[in-house]
């Protein structure tokens, strides 16, 4: 068997394990080594390699940015910063028909704003927003949809891991990603207040009672009343862009940021701080186990030549640029029905953005990628609201007693479609994404 | 939680190696904040402080490290379960067990070459460029980490092996994601 057959053949290989349940960071990293072993028939390149992967993996500067945002998230949690975006955007949305729910979503985008986990955000803003959507009768599949939904928005709203693994897999600027991302993600949460819009017409029953409509001094002083959510993003995401810190040295202050007004509104108790510890930790060794089986992986999937070949292999066959975007797109949509966005990145990345990059869309390269990221980062976040295996689904739908599992699959339709209709839109128009960053740049 | 001496002390020692891991995390967020705000006063007669990447590296290097024992212990792979979930209980638990060898087997991989890649930075005296921390010290606190991650490795394949084969074995739980 040649090498590139091996590395072609070390994906159904791959998939198998990974659909028998092993850990996917375990399965990469096994396949890996193995397949390292067999091309070049010894295990010394593995034994070397991994006297320094390891330590190179888990002390890289620009790796450091993940465990602080996720950090960052945990501490954002405490200290009823939710519950002051969610009385802000009620104010504002609160009275129009289905109303609690657009709500829900205006402050999952502001939570979102100040944390780069998408499970983090749906967590905490769930535990604020499910009881005031069932308080005001809003059936369970509407109520747990739009929290699932809008969950995504805590990653589809720079500062957000997934770009920043992003970044480092493709060796773009993150600074910029981020400014990429910006009006997509606001796209998004107004696409989902749209979703809702139409649903609660379509459906009235689904809707329940809307609340009083706010006077506009009120929904000022609302608003002004998170400020400092306004102003750690902007040191976040303005930081990093105007050159005063890097992504690590942003988050770090992130982190301290939500660690200084939960400590000052009194949540930072000291086992809300453990558990904040112990949750990013889980997290953090999960990302981090999944990397470095990536890192071994792609050191074997180098070895094979097999990117080059699919490079080469696309590039001789001429196939219509859009129709294989559209095709990685579908690909990422499938496959995040069943497994996490990081993993698929890690995955498919190291293959996909070399066939891609050599494709002409008639954008510059560094603009190229820039879009292409952002396509990728949404479809592979449609992954966490598909069932059959959506992780924001599950968590959402545990936290709401009496809605099944079923309820909650349908609830979340409306938002699918809007994220496809929202796709579809950025695949159009690159410009929708790109303006900001040619604009700021 | 399992109740027995052995499960307590395994629980203990993860727990607390990702809180003193966490504990790092604070201090590289600490160090970061200080130094970008000594940075800003240079005019004043601050500065950044010396060496501070090296430090967030270090800090990392060892709190990544001692994350993977809790991790691991609290099942939080990411994974996918919803094949396995079709299968009947015995079988996904027996399939557990069997993942738990192979990461056993993956967590000695790790410490024992992490341990090799010790030995040579000691033998070269390498470190680093600006505070000059011997390299191997660096190493010898993650290697703790994986030390208990090995220890945790173990406990893990007892415990679903003995789930595995119980008379009436629990369905093992879906992981993680992002």
């Amino acid at each position: 068997m040649s090498n590139v057959e091996l590395g072609l053949w070390s994906f159904p290989v791959l998939l198998g394990l990974i659909f028998l349940r092993m850990p996917i960071g375990l399965a990469m990293l096994i396949v890996g080594v193995v397949g390292n072993y067999l091309i070049t028939k010894s295990w010394n390149p593995s034994l070397s390699i991994f006297k320094s992967l390891t330590y190179s993996t888990f002390s890289s500067y620009s790796l450091s940015v993940v465990p602080l945002f996720l950090l960052m998230g945990q501490f954002a949690s405490l200290g009823g910063i939710s519950k002051q975006l969610f009385d802000a955007a009620a104010s504002w949305l609160g009275h129009r028909r289905g109303g609690v729910a657009m709500a829900a979503i205006g402050a999952c985008a502001g939570f979102g704003a100040i944390c780069g986990s998408s499970l983090a955000t749906a967590a905490t803003m769930g535990k604020i927003a499910l009881p005031e959507l069932r308080k005001h009768g809003y059936s369970g599949a509407l109520a747990t949809g739009t929290l699932a939904a809008g969950g995504t928005l805590g990653i589809l709203i720079p500062p957000s891991v997934i770009l920043v693994i992003f970044a480092i897999l493709t060796e773009l600027n993150i600074a910029r990603l981020f400014m990429a991302a910006m009006v997509p993600g606001i796209l998004a949460a107004v696409g989902y207040i749209i979703a809702i819009a139409i649903t609660v017409r379509l459906r009235p029953n689904l809707a329940g009672q809307p609340y009083a409509r706010v006077p506009y001094l009120e929904r000022f002083r609302l608003l002004v009343s998170i400020w400092p959510v306004l102003l750690i993003f902007f040191l976040v995401i303005g930081g990093i862009y105007l050159g005063w810190f890097t992504p690590t040295e942003a988050a770090a202050i992130g982190a301290a940021g939500t660690a200084i007004i939960a400590f000052a509104r009194g949540g930072l108790t000291r086992s809300a701080l453990v558990d904040s510890l112990l949750q990013t930790a889980k997290s953090t060794a999960m990302i981090f186990l999944i990397i470095l089986g990536a890192a071994a992986l792609n050191n074997f999937l180098a070895l094979s030549q097999l990117p080059q070949a699919a490079v080469a292999f696309v590039v001789e066959q001429g196939f219509n640029p859009w129709a294989v975007l559209v095709l990685m797109l579908v690909f990422y949509l499938i496959l995040g029905c069943f497994m996490d966005s990081l993993s698929m990145i890690l995955l498919t990345v190291p293959i996909f953005y070399p066939i891609v990059s050599t494709i002409d869309f008639g954008l510059a390269p560094a603009e190229f990628g820039l879009w292409f990221g952002i396509l990728v980062l949404i479809v592979v976040e449609v992954g966490l609201i598909t069932p059959p295996v959506g992780m924001n689904l599950f968590v959402i739908n545990s936290m709401s007693k009496g809605t099944t599992l079923g309820q909650t699959y349908s609830g979340v339709l409306p938002f699918v479609i809007s994220d496809v209709v929202r796709t579809t839109i950025l695949v159009m128009f690159p410009a929708i994404s790109l303006f900001l960053v040619q604009w700021l740049f | 939680m399992d109740e027995t001496p052995i499960g307590r002390l395994v629980f203990l020692l993860a727990t607390a190696a990702a809180i003193l891991g966490g504990a790092a995390l604070v201090a590289v967020t600490a160090v970061t904040v200080i130094s970008v705000i000594g940075r800003a006063f240079i005019p004043l007669g601050l500065g950044a402080i010396a060496g501070d990447v090296e430090l967030v590296q270090a800090g990392i290097l060892f709190a990544v490290c001692s994350f993977l024992p809790w991790c691991h212990l609290e099942r939080g792979h990411a994974l996918v379960a919803i094949v396995t979930d079709k299968f009947p209980v015995r079988v996904s638990a027996l399939l557990e067990a069997l993942w738990d060898m192979f990461m056993l087997v993956a967590a000695a991989f790790i410490a024992w070459r992490f341990w090799s890649g010790l030995v040579d930075k000691f033998g070269n005296h390498e470190s680093t460029f600006i505070l000059r921390i011997p390299i191997w010290i660096a190493y010898a606190a993650g290697l703790v980490g994986l030390a208990i991650f090995l220890i945790v490795a173990l406990y893990c394949v007892v415990r679903s092996a003995n789930n595995a084969v119980a008379h009436e074995p629990v369905k093992p739980l879906s992981g993680g994601g992002e």
